[in-house]
C-alpha cells in the first residue's frame, strides 16, 4: 500500500504575530515553527497504518515551504515516515487553497497513492479546503474532520465528527483521501535515536515550479487585528431612568425582547 | 560562527518540551508533596523508551548518540517543569557516560542497555561520604582483595536515586598507603547483592520525588571483574568523568531558573496595583531584565561546554563556569521570581515557593560553587606555568 501524508509547518501559535509589510499576511520573522497540530494526528494515523499493513506499504511524507519545513518533516520522518517530499516555495504563505491542493496533485497523480492523510485544517489559516480539494483533483473518495480510522482489504472505514457530538460512519474504497480531526489517536513523541536516524532517510526537493500550474483563485487583500473595541456603553440617570434606557436599547441592538 | 541549533538539536529540544509539558507538569507538585513515586518512576520509564538516558551514548550501546549540546537542551526542558525528574535523567546519563568512558566491553554491555531502555530505572553514583564531602579524595570506603573478589566495607551518603537503581558506580580505598587520591579505585555494584544496604532517606529542602539516601557496605563481595578502570585510577576517573555532569546540573538549573522567571514575568503583567499592571513599573521591569540576562548568559556558557565536550576539546574549565554560574544565576532568578510575586510567591499555591526549593541545591551538589571556583582558578593559574 502506497501512503501519502502531507504536512505543514505553522508558527507556535503562542508567537506574538503582527501583520507583515504588504498587510497580506503575518510577518514571519523571528517566528518559531512546528508542525501543525492536526497533521501531527495525520502522520501519526499513517504511521500506525504502515506499521500494520509492515514492509509492503511504503509512506511519504509531503510539505510545501521553504528550508524551515525541513525540520517539521524531519519530525515525521523521525515518528516513522519512509521517505520525505520537499517542495520548495519561498512564497508559500502567499498561496491559496487552490493553488496548494494543486500542486499536491500534480506530484501525487503521478505516483498513484492508495491513501492519503492531511490534517483536517491549519492552525494558521484554517481554510480546511486543501484535503477536499486534493481529493477532488485526483478523482478519490474523501471523509473530513475525520476521528476514527481502519482500513481493511482496501475498504476505508472513517467516523467523522458532525455538529452536535453527532458522529458519522462512512465506507469508501481506496484509493481515498481521510481529514483528520483532533483527538483521531495519540501522537507519539518521535524517540531520540529515530530523530537522529532520520537524518539518513531520503528527502527528494523538488522546486514549486515544475509542480504549479494553476493561478490563485482567492487573493488575501488584508490582514490585520481587529479593530479595538470601544469602551462600552455607560448608562446613566435614576433607577428608572436606567431601566428605560437599557430597555430600549435591548429592543434596539438585540432580539432578546422580540 | 554560529549559534543556531541543527534540526535535530531542535526537534529533541521540541520532544523535551512536548513530553515535559504533557506527562511531567500534571504530577510535579503532587511528586514535590511526597509520598508515592510511582508517576516518577513511570515518567522514567517512558523518558528512557523515547531514548533520554543516554543522549551522548553510542547507537550500539542502546544510547541515543544525540550529543552533548542534545543533553543540556533536554534537560533544561525537563527542569523547566520537574527538577526531581531532570536530576535524575541527568545521573543515569552520566553513569552511562562514564561506564561507556572507562568500561570494558562487558560492563558496557551488561549495564548501559539496561540503563538506556528503562529496565532499571536509575544508575547511580556512590562517591560522597560523611567526611569526604568536596574532598572525595578524603573517603573511608574501602575495597579488599580476597581472591578473585573484592569486599566493600563503609558507607557513603546522599546517594541520588538510591532505591532504585539497578547498579553503583562506587568509589573505594583500594590502597590504604599510596598518598591522597593514588589508592582509590572504581567498582560496578548491582542492586541486590548481598551486603548493600540502601540506608535511610534524607529529608530535603526540594527535589522531593528524587530520592537521595545512605548507601552502606556490610562485607558486600563483588567479583574483580567488577571494578572499573585500572586498581587505584578511580579518582582520576571521578575527577576526569565528572566533569560532564556539570553540564547537565548548570543546565538543569537554566530550566528552573527559566521557569521561575517566565511565570513572574506573565504574572507580572497581568497583576493590577495602584490601577495598573505591576510590569509597568521599573522596579520590575529591571528585575525581568537583569534575570533575563544572566539566563542567557547561562545558557551560552552552558552551549560553549557543551560543544567543546562535543567536539572533543578540553572542557573542565568551561563546565565548571557554566555550573557555577547557571546555578547560582538560576538562584538568584527564583528569588527575585518569589518578589514579583510578592506573598503569592511564597505559598504553595504558586510554584515559585517549589523551583525556589529545588534550585537551593544545584549550587551545591555535583560541586559546590566554592569548588567550581577552585577548579576555574586552578586551569587559569595552571596556565601561568
Amino acid at each position: 500500500m502506497k501512503i501519502l501524508v502531507c504536512i505543514k509547518q505553522v508558527p507556535d501559535l503562542e508567537s506574538r504575530f503582527k501583520p507583515n509589510a504588504s498587510n497580506t499576511w503575518f510577518d514571519e520573522a523571528d517566528l518559531a515553527y512546528r508542525m501543525n497540530e492536526y497533521d501531527e494526528y495525520a502522520v501519526e494515523q499513517a504511521v500506525q497504518l504502515r506499521e500494520e499493513c509492515g514492509d509492503s506499504s511504503d509512506l511519504t511524507v509531503l510539505s510545501i515551504g521553504p528550508d524551515r519545513v525541513v525540520e517539521a518533516i524531519k519530525k515525521a520522518l523521525a515518528m516513522g515516515c519512509d521517505r520525505a517530499v520537499h517542495i520548495q516555495d519561498q512564497a508559500v504563505s502567499s498561496r491559496d487553497p487552490w493553488q496548494i491542493a494543486s500542486i499536491i496533485s500534480a506530484y501525487a497523480r503521478e505516483h498513484k497513492f492508495d491513501l492519503i492523510f492531511t490534517g483536517m485544517q491549519s492552525q494558521d489559516r484554517g481554510s480546511a479546503q486543501v484535503g477536499a480539494m486534493l481529493a477532488e483533483l485526483l478523482g478519490v473518495s474523501c471523509a473530513t474532520t475525520v476521528v476514527g480510522f481502519s482500513c481493511k482489504d482496501n475498504v476505508v472505514t472513517a467516523k467523522r465528527e458532525l455538529e452536535g457530538g453527532v458522529k458519522g460512519v462512512m465506507r469508501m474504497k481506496t484509493p481515498a483521501l481521510v481529514t483528520c480531526q483532533l483527538g483521531l489517536n495519540i501522537p507519539r513523541y518521535p524517540t531520540l535515536p529515530n530523530i537522529m536516524k532520520a537524518k539518513k532517510k531520503e528527502i527528494i526537493a523538488l522546486p514549486v515550479a515544475d509542480l504549479l500550474k494553476e493561478e490563485s483563485l482567492a487573493k488575501t487583500t488584508s490582514f490585520h487585528p481587529p479593530a479595538k473595541k470601544g469602551g462600552g456603553l455607560l448608562v446613566e440617570g435614576d433607577i428608572a431612568d436606567q431601566v428605560d434606557k437599557v430597555l430600549a436599547l435591548l429592543k434596539e441592538k438585540t432580539a432578546v425582547l422580540r | 560562527m554560529d549559534l543556531e541549533l541543527t534540526e535535530e538539536q531542535k526537534l529533541i529540544q521540541e520532544t523535551a518540551r512536548d513530553f515535559a509539558n504533557g506527562e511531567l507538569e500534571p504530577v510535579a507538585a503532587q511528586l514535590d508533596q511526597g509520598g508515592d513515586r510511582g508517576p516518577l518512576l513511570a515518567n522514567l520509564k517512558k523518558l528512557a523508551e523515547l531514548g533520554f538516558m543516554g543522549l551522548n551514548v553510542k547507537d550500539a550501546h542502546g544510547g541515543s548518540e544525540a550529543g552533548v549540546v542534545a543533553f543540556s537542551l533536554a534537560m533544561t526542558e525537563i527542569a523547566r517543569v520537574c527538577a526531581s525528574t531532570a536530576v535524575t535523567v541527568s545521573v543515569n546519563n552520566m553513569v552511562c557516560e562514564v561506564i561507556q568512558a572507562v568500561g570494558t566491553e562487558e560492563q558496557k554491555k551488561a549495564y548501559i542497555p539496561k540503563i538506556c531502555s528503562g529496565e532499571y530505572a536509575a544508575g547511580s553514583f556512590g562517591l560522597t561520604e560523611t567526611c569526604a564531602g568536596s574532598d572525595p579524595s578524603g573517603m573511608c570506603t574501602q575495597a579488599v582483595k580476597d581472591g578473585n573478589h573484592y569486599v566493600l566495607n563503609g558507607s557513603k551518603i546522599f546517594i541520588t536515586s538510591a532505591p532504585y537503581a539497578g547498579v553503583f558506580v562506587v568509589w573505594a580505598v583500594t590502597d590504604k598507603q599510596a598518598p591522597k587520591g593514588k589508592g582509590i579505585s572504581c567498582f560496578l555494584v548491582e542492586a541486590g547483592t548481598p551486603g548493600l544496604i540502601i540506608g535511610k532517606e534524607e529529608h530535603k529542602m526540594g527535589q522531593h520525588a528524587s530520592a537521595t539516601n545512605e548507601l552502606i557496605f556490610d562485607n558486600c563481595r563483588i567479583p574483580e571483574s567488577a571494578m572499573m578502570g585500572k586498581p587505584n585510577d578511580g579518582f582520576r576517573i571521578a575527577v576526569a568523568e565528572l566533569a560532564g555532569g556539570r553540564i547537565g546540573i548548570g543546565s538543569l538549573g537554566l530550566g528552573v531558573g527559566l521557569a521561575a522567571m517566565d511565570y513572574a514575568t506573565r504574572y507580572a503583567n497581568e497583576r493590577v496595583q495602584f490601577g495598573q499592571k505591576v510590569s509597568s513599573f521599573q522596579a520590575l521591569q529591571w528585575m525581568i531584565a537583569d534575570a533575563y540576562t544572566e539566563l542567557e548568559a547561562a545558557r551560552l556558557l552552558l552551549m560553549n561546554a557543551a560543544c567543546r565536550k562535543e567536539a572533543g576539546k578540553s572542557f573542565a574549565k568551561e563546565a565548571s563556569m557554566a555550573k557555577l554560574f547557571a546555578t547560582e544565576s538560576a538562584n538568584r532568578a527564583c528569588y527575585t521570581a518569589m518578589q514579583m510575586l510578592g506573598g503569592y510567591g511564597y505559598t504553595r499555591d504558586f510554584p515559585i515557593e517549589r523551583y525556589t526549593r529545588d534550585a537551593r541545591i544545584t549550587s551545591i551538589y555535583e560541586g559546590t560553587s566554592e569548588i567550581q571556583r577552585l577548579i576555574i582558578s586552578r586551569e587559569i593559574l595552571k596556565n601561568l606555568g
